[in-house]
C-alpha cells in the first residue's frame, strides 16, 4: 500500500512520508521538509478571482509552463529572467550606496557621489524598460529540449502570451527554433479565457491542456514532414 | 495551517519569482529615494521639501514648500528663509526682519515669524543675536497649501506611519504584478 502511494505520483516532493495520502498534509514529515511540504502548494488547483486580469493572464502562463515542463520534459532557461534580475539588483545597489554615502558624509559633501548614483539608477531605469520592450517582449518560458543522441544543440521552445485589459480574448504562441537549422516556427491560438475558467475561478486543466498540447504538435509535426 | 488565500500566489512562486518580488518592493523604495535625493542635488537644499508649522496668514500649518539653496543668490529683507538652530533638528520657516552686511559680502540677519508678536532672538541659541548663511536650509520657491498634513499626522502618531509602511510593504510583496 505504501508502494502503490508513492508510485502515485504526487510531485509535490513527499520525501519523509511515504504513507500519507496527499503532499500537502505530511503530518509526521522530518521537521523542515514537512513545514516546506505543507507551504508549497504546487498540486492544489489554482484558484483566482476570475474579474482580476492579471491574475487571470498569470495563471494562465504558469499551467502552460507546467504542461510544457511536465509532460514534455523540457528543461527551462533562466536566462531571460536572469537579465532582467540582474539589472533590477544592480539599480537597487546603486540606490542603496547613496544612502549610506549620504548618511557617512553629510549632505553637500556628498553632492558629487549622489548627483553620480541619481543618474546611474534613471539610466538603468532606462535600461530597464527597453529589456523589458525589446528583448523579453511578452515572452515568459524558454524551455531547451535536451538532443537525446547528444550531439545536435538543443532545440529552443518559447511561450508568449498576451490578454488585453478588460478583453476577454487570451492569445498564447508558441515558438520553435530548431537547434540543427536555426530555423523558427511559430503557432498561436486566440480563445476566450471563459472557455478554461468555471465560473468559481478555477483553471480546469482538462481543457486547457489538451490545447497546449495541440499548439505543441503541430509545430513537432510539421517538423517531421520537413 | 490557516488557510490564508492570499498567500496563495506567493506559495506557488519558485525562487526567481520570490526574489523578483523582494526587488520589486525594493526598486518602488528606491525610486522614491532616489527622486528625493535627486531634487537635494538639482535645488542644492538638504530638505527641499519642509512642512510649515506656522506663518499665518502667509503659509498655514501643514502647507507643503518648495525650497533651493543657492548661495549665490543675496539674503534680503522680506524674503522668507528656512533656516535651522544649532542643536535643534527642526527647521523654522520664518521672514528676514533686518540684516547686517559686510563689504566682503558677510552676513548677519534677524528673522520673525508673521503670526509671532516679537523677533525670533529668544529662539536662537543662548548667546546667539543673529543668524549667519550657514545657518540657511532654503529659501521658499513655492508651495502646495494642506497636503503636509499626512506628513504631521505621522510624525504625531508614529504608530500610524509604521502601520501604513507595513500594511504597503506587505501589499507589494504579496501581489504578483
Amino acid at each position: 500500500m505504501a508502494a502503490a502511494a508513492v508510485q502515485g505520483g504526487r510531485s509535490g516532493g513527499s520525501g519523509g512520508c511515504s504513507g500519507a495520502g496527499g503532499a500537502s498534509n505530511c503530518g509526521t514529515g522530518s521537521g523542515r521538509s514537512g513545514l516546506l511540504d505543507k507551504w508549497k502548494i504546487d498540486d492544489k488547483p489554482v484558484k483566482i478571482d476570475k474579474w482580476d486580469g492579471s491574475a487571470v493572464k498569470n495563471s494562465f502562463d504558469d499551467s502552460a509552463k507546467k504542461v510544457l515542463l511536465e509532460k514534455y520534459k523540457y528543461v527551462e532557461n533562466f536566462g531571460l529572467i536572469d537579465g532582467r534580475l540582474t539589472i533590477c539588483t544592480i539599480s537597487c545597489f546603486f540606490a542603496i550606496v547613496a544612502l549610506i554615502w549620504d548618511y557617512m558624509h553629510p549632505f553637500p559633501e556628498s553632492k558629487p557621489v549622489l548627483a553620480l548614483c541619481v543618474i546611474s539608477y534613471f539610466v538603468m531605469m532606462g535600461i530597464l524598460t527597453i529589456y523589458t520592450s525589446y528583448k523579453e517582449k511578452s515572452i515568459f518560458l524558454v524551455a531547451h529540449r535536451k538532443d537525446p543522441t547528444g550531439m545536435d544543440p538543443d532545440d529552443i521552445w518559447q511561450l508568449s502570451s498576451s490578454l488585453k485589459r478588460f478583453d476577454d480574448k487570451y492569445t498564447l504562441k508558441l515558438t520553435f527554433i530548431s537547434g540543427r537549422t536555426k530555423q523558427q516556427r511559430e503557432a498561436e491560438f486566440t480563445k476566450s479565457i471563459a472557455k478554461f475558467f468555471d465560473h468559481s475561478g478555477t483553471l480546469v486543466m482538462d481543457a486547457y491542456e489538451p490545447e497546449i498540447s495541440r499548439l505543441h504538435d503541430s509545430l513537432a509535426i510539421e517538423r517531421k514532414i520537413k | 495551517m490557516l488557510s490564508l488565500d492570499f498567500l496563495d500566489d506567493v506559495r506557488r512562486m519558485n525562487k526567481r519569482q520570490l526574489y523578483y518580488q523582494v526587488l520589486n518592493f525594493g526598486m518602488i523604495v528606491s525610486s522614491a529615494l532616489m527622486i528625493w535625493k535627486g531634487l537635494m542635488v538639482i535645488t542644492g537644499s538638504e530638505s527641499p521639501i519642509v512642512v510649515v508649522l506656522s506663518m499665518e496668514p502667509a503659509f498655514h500649518r501643514g502647507d507643503l514648500l518648495f525650497l533651493t539653496n543657492r548661495v549665490e543668490d543675496p539674503i534680503r529683507v522680506g524674503e522668507i528663509v528656512v533656516f535651522r538652530i544649532e542643536g535643534r533638528e527642526i527647521p523654522i520657516v520664518h521672514r528676514v526682519l533686518k540684516i547686517h552686511e559686510k563689504q566682503n559680502g558677510h552676513i548677519k540677519f534677524l528673522t520673525k515669524g508673521d503670526n509671532n508678536a516679537v523677533d525670533d532672538r529668544g529662539l536662537y541659541k543662548q548667546g546667539q543675536h543673529w543668524l549667519e548663511k550657514k545657518d540657511v536650509v532654503g529659501r521658499a520657491r513655492g508651495f502646495v497649501p494642506y497636503i503636509g498634513i499626512v506628513t504631521i499626522l505621522m510624525n504625531d502618531y508614529p504608530k500610524f506611519k509604521y502601520a501604513v509602511l507595513f500594511l504597503l510593504g506587505l501589499f507589494v510583496l504579496v501581489h504578483r504584478e
